[in-house]
């Protein structure tokens, strides 16, 4: 093998001088979340490591991931590609292709068995043997079984390879499953979203760069750092939520005052994700900013909840049909009241006719 | 009370009255009552909030104090199913009416099948308890205890939401997200919950009257008093 | 099969050498292509297969049509947006809601974005690689870089200083042995043509255009909140404008539409400093390489874009008309009718799905699908190890869209030749200058080049077009009109029982549309017609041939163990393979025959 090539080396016949060199290593720090006391511990890393292979795969998917990732403004993507990691395979991107592309697989596999990083977007369906994803012709799910064996950790890029997604919605005619349904033995990043935010794509695998460790998960095997709170937790407009002041159909006049977008179906009081501090497209905005509520895109099965411009969900009892909690316990509560008024008539009605044949029974007894 | 009322029958001829709820359990049902009534209000409108009150965001908290009360009766839910809990240890026989389904025994199945019939019209023969009837103690054990701990569970993890990672309610509560994932679905179901409560609120206030009404013992006066009174000095079985 | 003529005028020989190329990269999704080469490595048989199904018209049954932008949006990341568009346009058709002229100007500022940064993306990392021999930017002269570069543009970065360390960024890259995503590749073919100057040009830019493309699609974030993935609105925009009151810090405000005018600016000079050189640099070197023109020079098909006035879908306000040209004759545009069920037809014989009659086609509004997975007598391999694909049989996850029975090639070629032959005085001037500069004749656009030259002609039309638009929305907000939606119809309790409606309009990649019929407030049927199953398709019962197809014929291979020169006009199509799903039954019912193991 080559001598290999360094972070900082790379940074540096780029052009770049040690003094920028060290104020990116602040500033990919604080887009971690780390205060500057990490930057050093950056710096060291990207000065001393060479560039760990990185695999892309991907399955049924519509490749906003990758369009995300691209989107990075800290750091920028080119950077990424070129100096933090190596990345051998990702058929959106890689120049080769057909058997030529194929071959980098064996070749990582080869020299670096167990070393590289798996990074999946999309999912794999199940049904028709898995041929709705054809690769190679061969059932997507083959290739993404053969990686996982032996790769070192698995990054389940958005919600298509975290929770399953669009196509994993009912009916779910291909049977896609997220990632973690057929590959048990490997330690699984969940970075979900859909797509996720581009920052926090590369500061996860930034992390695991520089640091040389997983990031700490939460229950649902998502890194803590980005995942660990609501869009709602750092909401701006959560005073509006808090005061009761809600926009009550788009282009309203709450709307233009900013106030809260609950009633509109804003999914960000149970959605976990770090659009509303990090924010999107360098830190610009995100949807709720934007005037348009949060759809919960970093939820497992946030499209089976019913409308977008409802609060309350489906219950997801009966398929598409919506059935709102709301709905069907009203439903019931009313149907129990009807009930109870018809029992009540039924009872003084029953009282009124019983004066005979209780004493017609009571004769009987007798 | 001499008469030990676990071991009575039906035909058993005892005159009563029989003191049946004790103060705490008394207290707790005026309590629980108060708290479901409050959650259900606040919980619906927390699903359904009120329109929006103008004016700087500043000068209000419509929506911080629903969900406040909201919270506070859900403590005050979850304290007394409690403490209603370790009062079945030290209270009297009734005190576990609400958790124990005495299902080995063969008059609870045909004491139950016989409410089924009286609740539907087919019999006019009616029985006294001293208790709950069957019918009345399976629908308490579900709602009051099942769908309360259903309540409790899911309705601290959505609170552990706001609490953050590694709070109480989070490292209590949390592995509510483990079976459901998605929080927008416990929150659906936490709030389908409530309309199940809002439905056996509504039959069982019902019930409670109707008792007091027609039936041959009271009703919404035994737990205001604790004692169960009887209008005849007939038989506890069907008559 | 020996050699066979299509009836559109094809012939196809399948005796030679097969070569298999899966999968295609750089593009979206997942893409099979097999060829046959004679004797002297040329292509004389092509065959084109989509490899993924996702069937998202089927989990669009019974749901609220005012969602169903947000799951067709998730058709395709890569052109995010569109989809959403073609479908809240489909739910105003059918609901016959009317959106305010802000809503217009933003859906179309937000198009127009999409254009100019999907092409810049498409043309420097999808398609560059192509044309574009990295390591042989290695041993350029960064001076010569610089002259090069100050010679075709005034772009500031220019300097041999600049070029000189990207150069060793690259050679040091190269050096490491770690050569990422340029593992493998093709570099040292004799089919690449480029001076080393120009390669490190290309280069250097493929690594600007990468950092400046996630400038342009800030306009999506701010209208739509972010990008990939904006949000959209039934009825309109979900963004708020408020510039003068208490809340207008909070909405689309001052800061933001300064900030929209940058990015306008900064669209126009890349594009017309970067790319637009960049692209006649490339295509003079690659001037006798004409091949790849396959339908182009035939069948075209354009839906129309960009209304100029809101809620008027015809080519009265389209800024890119629609239009159909049949067999080559420009001075005939046919109009295009996408409700008419004799126009647009969608063929299953060799797609894998099952009609009743796979002889007949059907309209979108009664389309059935199936999905039925076979392979044919002559496939090689097995049914999970594909090794050679059984043509005479079904072999694709795409359908077969026709118009009056003809396969029709779509995108931005298609387009500027609609709009060519429409007389389109902005369109005729731009390819006109393009043409005399290069020396070329206007049949030099039936080909990959055209394909890829009318793809920057257009990015730069759109971002100068995003200029106009904008303007346009800054006169409207100073007239007093700030409205973004119009919520009248947004209540599902004010719908008809029944409605149907369609929403089209032109991707980057070409003709998208989104049939819809809602009743009693659901989705009934949905259906999706986009561009790469119009360029993709497979063979239609009368053994017509697709665009991608088509262009492969004839061209010869450097190298019969590199695909280069498939990839060259494949890519040129910007092929999305995601977006071709498919699937729905006009009654829902073919669901429950949809195999759940």
């Amino acid at each position: 093998m080559h001598a290999q090539e360094t972070f900082y080396d790379v940074m540096r016949s780029h052009g770049i001088t040690r003094r920028s060199f060290v104020k990116f290593c602040t500033l990919t720090a604080a887009g971690l979340g780390l205060g500057h006391e990490f930057a050093g511990k950056i710096a060291h890393a990207l000065e001393t490591k060479p560039r760990t292979p990185v695999i892309w795969l991907h399955g049924l998917e519509c490749t906003c991931c990758t369009e995300s990732f691209i989107r990075s403004g800290n750091p920028l993507v080119g950077d990424v590609v070129l100096s933090m990691l190596s990345l051998d395979y990702d058929d959106t991107l890689m120049a080769a292709a057909g058997h030529q592309a194929e071959e980098i697989l064996e070749q990582t596999i080869e020299k670096y068995d167990g070393q590289y990083i798996l990074a999946c977007e999309g999912n794999p369906p199940l049904n028709e043997d898995g041929m709705y994803c054809i690769q190679g012709g061969k059932p997507f799910i083959e290739k993404l079984r053969h990686m996982a064996d032996h790769c070192k950790a698995i990054i389940a890029w958005g919600s298509c390879a975290s929770w399953g997604c669009v196509q994993a919605a009912k009916p779910n005619p291909t049977q896609a499953v997220p990632i973690h349904k057929v590959i048990h033995d490997k330690p699984i990043i969940k970075v979900p979203g859909c797509p996720p935010i581009a920052e926090v794509m590369t500061g996860v695998i930034t992390y695991m760069l520089a640091f040389e460790r997983m990031p700490a998960l939460d229950r649902q095997g998502r890194p803590k750092m980005f995942y660990g709170q609501r869009l709602h937790d750092k909401c701006y407009r959560r005073p509006h939520f808090d005061a009761g002041q809600f926009v009550e159909k788009f282009d309203d006049e709450g709307a233009r005052r900013g106030y809260c977008l609950y009633k509109v179906g804003c999914k960000g009081p149970t959605t976990y994700n770090a659009c509303s501090s990090i924010e999107w497209n360098g830190g610009l905005s995100w949807p709720v900013k934007s005037g348009h509520g949060c759809l919960g895109c970093a939820e497992d099965d946030f499209w089976d909840k019913g409308s977008f411009y409802s609060p309350v969900s489906d219950l997801g009892v009966t398929g598409n049909v919506e059935h709102t909690a709301n709905k069907v316990g009203g439903v019931i509560a009313g149907a129990a009241a009807i009930g109870v008024a018809a029992h009540a008539a039924g009872t003084v009605v029953a009282k009124a006719t019983s004066k005979k044949p209780t004493a017609t029974a009571e004769e009987e007894i007798r | 009370m001499a008469i030990d009322t676990n071991t009575l029958k039906y035909l058993d001829n005892v005159p009563g009255p029989f003191y049946v709820f004790e103060l705490p359990v008394r207290v707790w049902h005026w309590l629980h009552a108060l708290s479901i009534s409050t959650l259900i209000i606040t919980g619906y409108l927390i699903s359904s909030p009120p329109p929006s009150l103008h004016g700087e965001a500043s000068t209000h908290f419509v929506f911080g104090y629903i969900r406040m009360i909201h919270f506070i009766a859900g403590m005050v839910f979850t304290v007394g199913l409690l403490v209603r809990f370790y009062w079945a240890f030290v209270g009297n026989y009734h005190a576990r009416e609400l958790f124990v389904i005495p299902v080995w025994r063969k008059d609870f199945w045909t004491g139950m099948l016989h409410e089924l019939k009286y609740y539907a019209f087919l019999t006019r023969k009616s029985s006294k308890f001293v208790g709950h009837n069957p019918l009345a103690q399976i629908a308490m054990f579900f709602t009051n205890v099942l769908l309360g701990l259903f309540m409790i569970c899911t309705g601290l993890a959505l609170y552990s939401q706001g609490t953050g990672a590694g709070s109480w309610a989070d490292r209590m509560f949390g592995w509510v997200f483990i079976i459901e994932p998605s929080s927008q679905t416990v929150r659906m179901w936490h709030l389908f919950g409530m309309w199940i409560f809002l439905t056996f609120v509504i039959i069982h206030i019902y019930m409670a009257i109707r008792e007091d009404l027609y039936s041959r013992q009271n009703g919404v006066g035994c737990i205001i008093s604790g004692f169960r009174r009887y209008r005849d000095d007939g038989p506890m079985g069907p008559q | 099969m020996a050699a066979v003529t299509t009836p559109n005028g094809f012939e196809l020989d399948d005796s030679g050498q097969r070569v298999v190329v899966d999968p295609i990269c750089r593009i979206e999704g997942h893409l099979r292509i097999e060829v046959n080469l004679d004797e002297n490595n040329v292509i004389r048989n092509a065959v084109s297969m989509g490899n993924m199904w996702r069937g998202l018209e089927v989990i669009l049954q019974g749901r609220d049509p005012r969602d169903a932008w947000a799951f067709t949006e998730r058709i395709c990341g890569v052109c995010t947006g569109v989809h959403a568009l073609q479908s809240v346009r489909a739910v105003e058709d059918a609901l016959d809601i009317q959106i305010p002229t802000n809503a217009n100007l933003i859906r179309n500022l937000m198009m127009l974005a999409q254009y100019t940064q999907d092409h810049l993306v498409h043309f420097y990392h999808l398609h560059a690689l192509d044309w574009v021999d990295v390591v042989s930017a290695l041993s350029a002269d960064p001076k010569a870089t610089s002259e090069l570069q100050q010679a075709i543009s005034r772009w500031p970065k220019s300097s041999p200083a600049y070029f000189s360390d990207v150069q060793k960024r690259l050679t040091k890259f190269v050096e490491s042995g770690q050569l990422g995503i340029f593992a493998n590749a093709y570099w040292g073919s004799p089919a690449y043509k480029l001076p080393p100057e120009a390669n490190l040009l290309a280069t250097t830019h493929y690594l600007e255009a990468l950092d400046f493309q996630k400038e342009i699609i800030k306009i999506h974030t701010v209208f739509g909140g972010r990008n990939p993935h904006p949000n959209w609105l039934v009825g309109g925009m979900p963004c708020t404008i408020d510039i003068d009151n208490a809340g207008a810090a909070g909405t689309v405000s001052m800061t933001w539409l300064n900030m929209i005018s940058d990015i306008i600016d900064q669209s126009i000079a890349f594009t017309d400093q970067v790319y637009i050189p960049d692209l006649k640099a490339i295509a003079s070197f690659y001037k006798d390489w004409g091949f790849g023109g396959g339908l182009s020079s035939m069948n075209v098909l354009s839906y129309g874009e960009f209304p100029a006035h809101p809620n008027e879908y015809t080519n009265h306000s389209f800024m890119l008309p629609s239009g159909a040209i049949v067999d080559g004759d420009l001075s005939n545009v046919h109009d295009v009718d996408v409700r008419d069920p004799t126009q647009i037809q969608e063929f299953v014989s060799h797609s894998w799905y099952e009609y009743p009659d796979e002889t007949v086609g059907y309209h979108p509004w009664d389309g059935v699908t199936e999905p039925k997975f076979e392979l044919g007598p002559n496939t090689l391999g097995t049914k999970t190890s594909i090794e050679q694909i059984d043509e005479s049989a079904k072999y694709s996850w795409l359908k077969a869209p026709r118009w009056r029975g003809h396969a029709m090639e779509v995108g931005p070629l298609a387009r500027y030749l609609v709009a060519y032959a429409r007389g389109r005085e902005d369109i005729k001037e731009q390819v006109d200058s393009l043409l005399s500069e290069l020396g070329l004749p206007i049949t030099a656009l039936f080909s990959t080049l055209g394909r890829t030259a009318a793809r920057g002609l257009e990015a730069s039309w759109s971002a100068h077009k995003m200029r106009e638009v904008f303007d346009e929305l800054m006169t409207n907000l100073k007239n007093g009109d700030s409205a973004t939606a119009n919520m009248d119809k947004f209540d599902p309790s004010t719908w008809p029982a029944e409605a149907r409606g369609v929403g089209f309009g032109e991707a980057p990649r070409g003709a998208l549309g989104h049939w819809v019929q809602i009743k009693d407030t659901k989705i009934d049927n949905y259906q999706c017609i986009v561009p790469t199953t119009w360029n993709a398709s497979p063979r239609d019962p009368q053994g017509n041939i697709g665009a991608y197809e088509a262009a492969l014929l004839g061209t010869p291979m450097a190298n019969a163990e590199q695909p280069l020169e498939i990839l060259r006009t494949i890519h040129s199509f910007d092929p999305c393979l995601a977006c071709s799903t498919h699937v729905m039954s006009h009654d829902g019912k073919e669901l429950s025959s949809v195999k759940v193991r």
